[in-house]
């Protein structure tokens, strides 16, 4: 599977997920499954690292907004990292830059939660 | 060193599951590569053929293990088109939540993007057209 998807805990309450390789309708499952591991665990704040992402699909948009909607109802920070201009892309010919916060770097990303 | 000639037309057909999607974006990146689209022209492509994929199989939803998909990359003289034939069924599974993300993503991507149901062969066609530069 070209995928790979990795959690770590950065501090108390605050995890970062980097993902990287390819995101579609046959691995956007596993991105899935990662972000639903941390549910309901304590996590306050999870950063979702796609700069290591090169192909993503609607799926895995649709994995995005899964997990945006759950953190939201929980009163949760959910920020996606993303500097490739061509995933960028997706998510602005799709209108959905806006509904992400989206960052260039991790760094970024962790600076705000 | 002389240009071999285009090849007009390329079919190829994989079972109708999720894991067989990435063999039809191959194909299209060895189909597209033949052709003057840039880098980013050819991502579209990939990206395109892998939705219209994507919602062939959501529809037939693991109906039948041995539903297949029919793709066809034809190379026209200012255009790439494509086409996906999947099976008709007389009752598609519901709407997923992202099947509108991969239509709108399609029909930005393309220039051209139809879907016909042929039932007297029992397919769905969902047509793709990309228009060559230039």
């Amino acid at each position: 599977m070209n995928i790979s998807v990795e959690t770590r805990r950065v501090d108390d309450g605050i995890a970062v997920v980097t993902v990287g390789g390819e995101v579609d309708v046959y691995t956007a499952p596993r991105l899935k499954q990662a972000l639903l591991d941390l549910t309901d665990d304590g996590t306050r704040a999870l950063v979702v690292d796609l700069n290591g992402v090169e192909y993503l699909d609607s799926t895995g948009l649709g994995v995005l907004i899964g997990g945006l909607k759950r953190a939201r109802e929980r009163g949760e920070t959910f920020r996606v990292v993303c500097a490739t201009p061509r995933i960028r892309r997706i998510f602005d010919i799709t209108d959905l830059a806006p509904v992400f916060d989206l960052d260039a770097t991790e760094a970024d990303a962790l600076a705000k939660v | 060193v002389a240009a071999s000639p285009l090849v007009p037309e390329i079919e190829l057909t994989i079972p109708a599951q999720a894991e067989f999607v990435g063999i039809a974006r191959l194909a299209m990146l060895g189909v597209a590569s033949r052709m003057p689209f840039s880098f980013d022209e050819v991502e579209d492509l990939r990206l395109a053929v892998g939705e219209a994929c994507a919602l062939s199989i959501e529809r037939l939803n693991g109906r039948a293990a041995g539903d297949t998909l029919t793709l066809s990359y034809r190379i026209e003289p200012a255009a790439l088109a494509v086409e996906v034939r999947s099976p008709l069924t007389p009752s598609p599974a519901e709407a997923t939540e992202t099947g509108p993300l991969a239509d709108v993503l399609i029909r930005v991507l393309m220039d051209e993007v139809t879907t016909e149901d042929q039932p007297d062969a029992g397919l769905r066609v969902i047509r793709l057209v990309k228009n060559a530069p230039g």
